[in-house]
């Protein structure tokens, strides 16, 4: 998903005031935006090929599979999975904070989320040393060439997601968003979650899965 | 006082895990498989139910998150069971 689609869907004219979402069948109720969950599903239609792909691989080189994960490093991949469900449950709370109008907390449990989830490229960075200085590169085995795609694509929406949280803890600082609109920091959320959605499958592929 | 999202919280960090515990105990083959798959079921409608919030939203949007959270375990299982079958299914030549 483009920054433009996310950020067009952050400040989206669609959103709706909370009175007239009571309005809409509760069930229908959409979380966010439309435009956010068209970013979203193409997400999950790209990440469904690339996990075909990573299953096709592993039926086709079994024992590479099998062997692939105990060259990687498990505790960065748990710290990973730690930190993106710790940054998705502060939105869930900064969220919570905006629907009884607490601006204040809501925009530093989104500072939080913001914080916690820039550990992921951090820990990504030094993972990524730790497998060059042992022979671990994308040419080491189509294991760690398809690990290298899927996971520096999966970091790629991670930083779309954070900018998404930079801009919605902003416009909460500035009072755009309060308990009668507070969309914009919905759809990032639900933009956020879908990115450990996704991580949730990848962590087990690489690093759990022999 | 722990909260509803504290509780939800404190499960996707124990079953996380879980699966490491699993993993690093050397367990492999059909039980490693199904309870990654399980894990990956759990977790993601755990996350869906409750950090997005979709038990009252519109159900297509919430029937599509879940699809694409079973389907993925599913297929894993399918490559296991089947992985000859879907080896010469996949081959080009």
């Amino acid at each position: 998903m483009s920054i433009n689609t996310l950020s067009s869907s952050l400040i989206s004219n669609e959103s709706i005031p909370i009175e007239d979402k009571t309005e809409i069948p509760f069930e229908d109720r959409i979380p966010g935006n439309r435009g956010i969950w068209v970013g979203i599903f193409c997400v999950l239609l790209e990440f469904f090929f690339l996990f075909g792909v990573y299953l096709v691989a592993k039926v086709h080189h079994p024992e590479a599979f099998s062997t692939g994960p105990d060259k990687l490093v498990t505790i960065a991949g748990t710290t990973i999975t730690l930190l993106l469900l710790t940054s998705g449950y502060c939105m869930v709370k900064a969220i919570n904070a905006i629907k009884d109008d607490q601006r204040t907390a809501s925009v530093r449990w989104i500072i939080l989320a913001i914080l916690l989830g820039l550990g992921y490229p951090i820990v990504k960075y030094f993972e990524i040393n730790w497998n060059i200085e042992h022979g671990v590169d994308a040419e080491a085995g189509i294991f760690y060439t398809v690990y290298y795609y899927l996971t520096l694509t999966h970091l790629v929406h991670v930083f779309w997601g954070l900018l998404g949280l930079i801009f919605v803890a902003t416009c909460t600082n500035m009072g755009i968003y309060s308990s009668k609109n507070y969309s914009g920091i919905e759809a990032a959320a639900v933009y956020w979650h879908t990115t450990d959605i996704i991580w949730l499958v990848i962590f087990p592929f690489f690093y759990i899965l022999r | 006082m722990i909260g509803h999202a504290e509780r939800i919280w404190l499960i996707l960090i124990g079953l996380t895990l879980v699966g490491i515990f699993f993993a690093e105990t050397g367990h492999a083959g059909w039980l490693l498989t199904m309870t990654v798959a399980t894990l990956i079921i759990v977790k993601s409608n755990f996350v869906i139910d409750y950090y997005m919030d979709m038990r009252s939203a519109n159900k297509r949007i919430r029937n599509i998150l879940r699809f694409f959270t079973i389907i993925i375990p599913v297929l894993v299982i399918l490559v296991h069971a089947w992985g000859d079958e879907i080896r010469q299914l996949t081959s080009v030549f």
